[in-house]
């Protein structure tokens, strides 16, 4: 019965969805569904938030995932050669770096989000504030957990081929850093996304 | 200032597609080169002298490139002040999620192949060749996606404004 897991798991959601639209549509309120409408109405303070939150989230998941990858396989690889645990440690700090990139971007992104009255929000460019920071910090977070979880593997692997001969190390490094360039290139981009964003600010009229 | 063709939600799929070019293409990278990178490794734990050839890592990391290169050309025309179309919007997202996907496509595709073409390279080294071809043809597979994504964009950016 456990083949059929997925179908028990996409099943309810995928009539919950299918019902509440044939409602929506048979009685007459299929206007009711607007994206449109919804993206409008939407206080551009939730994506913000919402942004600099996956930022630093996704950041430091990744981030650990990848330091209990590697530091598993260094404490049980070091139990018969323990001297790969000290010059290993540089796979550790690969991590942590990608969480630092998810703090600095955090940091960044909480400083456009400034105190802004609500009937006075809505303007074009606090939209646009909106938007790239939530996806600003959803590519940081996500970019960052990737890389994280690569750089884990990759340090993890590192480890027990210095554990079988010490020459292998430096070599192995090169794979971990082609995996550490991804969470630069998210970082980039996140400061890219924002470049053109103001902070937001209060509107000269509450139209667009 | 309002329009029905340029409305001020417009910019949300525009960087929808930015963020799924990357993060498809980091998600399709990082596992060629985890993955690869397990295979040589273990070449080298056999045979150290073998162990620079670290092709798939570079090759998945070219994916990365991929999906970068698309995120900043969309990211560029997106400005809060300029009318963005909604039609360029969605095209954007469509470009952003052709990069990204096919990203994944080569970067798993690279990561099984570099795993298990190393492995076989400890033990006859006239497969390096063959490899190599191989893996060119599942990089080509992202370059796909690039192309039809930076065809969208120039597309995108001749749609009239508001």
């Amino acid at each position: 019965m456990a083949y059929y897991s997925t179908y028990y798991a996409l099943s309810f959601p995928s009539f919950l969805v299918v019902v509440i639209a044939l409602y929506l549509l048979f009685t007459d309120s299929g206007e009711s569904f607007n994206v449109g409408r919804y993206l409008e109405e939407t206080s551009p303070f939730v994506w913000g938030s919402l942004g600099t939150a996956l930022c630093i989230g996704f950041s430091v998941l990744g981030a650990g995932w990848g330091i209990f990858l590697t530091g598993s396989s260094i404490l049980g690889g070091g139990v018969r050669t323990p001297r790969i645990s000290t010059k290993n440690l540089i796979s550790i700090i690969f991590c942590e770096v990608v969480a630092i990139y998810g703090v600095i971007m955090g940091i960044v992104y909480s400083a456009k989000l400034q105190n802004v009255p609500e009937p006075v929000l809505y303007t074009r460019e606090n939209y646009f504030t909106g938007f790239a920071l939530f996806f600003g910090g959803l590519t940081v977070g996500v970019c960052n957990l990737f890389c994280g979880i690569c750089v884990g593997v990759a340090g993890s692997t590192a480890a027990l081929a210095d554990a079988s001969d010490p020459n292998l190390f430096v070599k192995v490094l090169v794979v971990e850093v082609f995996g550490s360039v991804l969470g630069l290139f998210g970082l980039i981009m996140g400061l890219l996304m924002i470049g053109n964003a103001t902070e937001f600010t209060v509107g000269v009229s509450c139209g667009f | 200032m309002s329009s029905e063709l340029c409305p001020p939600y417009a910019p949300f799929f525009g960087f929808a597609g930015v963020a799924s070019a990357m993060i498809f293409s980091t998600m399709g990278a990082a596992f060629g080169t985890a993955k690869s990178g397990i295979g040589i490794a273990g070449v080298g734990t056999f045979k150290p002298e073998l162990i620079m050839k670290a092709i798939p890592v570079v090759m998945a990391g070219i994916i990365a490139v991929y999906g970068l290169v698309v995120s900043v050309l969309i990211a560029g025309s997106l400005h809060p002040s300029n009318d963005y179309p909604l039609a360029a919007g969605f095209i954007h997202l469509g470009a952003g999620m052709s990069c990204g996907i096919t990203g994944i496509a080569a970067g798993y595709a690279i990561g099984l192949i570099g795993d298990s073409c190393v492995r076989a390279y400890v033990h006859e080294q006239r497969v390096f060749v063959a490899m190599v071809l191989i893996l060119i043809f599942a990089e080509v597979l992202g370059l796909y996606g690039l192309i039809v994504a930076l065809l969208m964009n120039t597309r995108a950016t001749t749609i009239g404004g508001c």
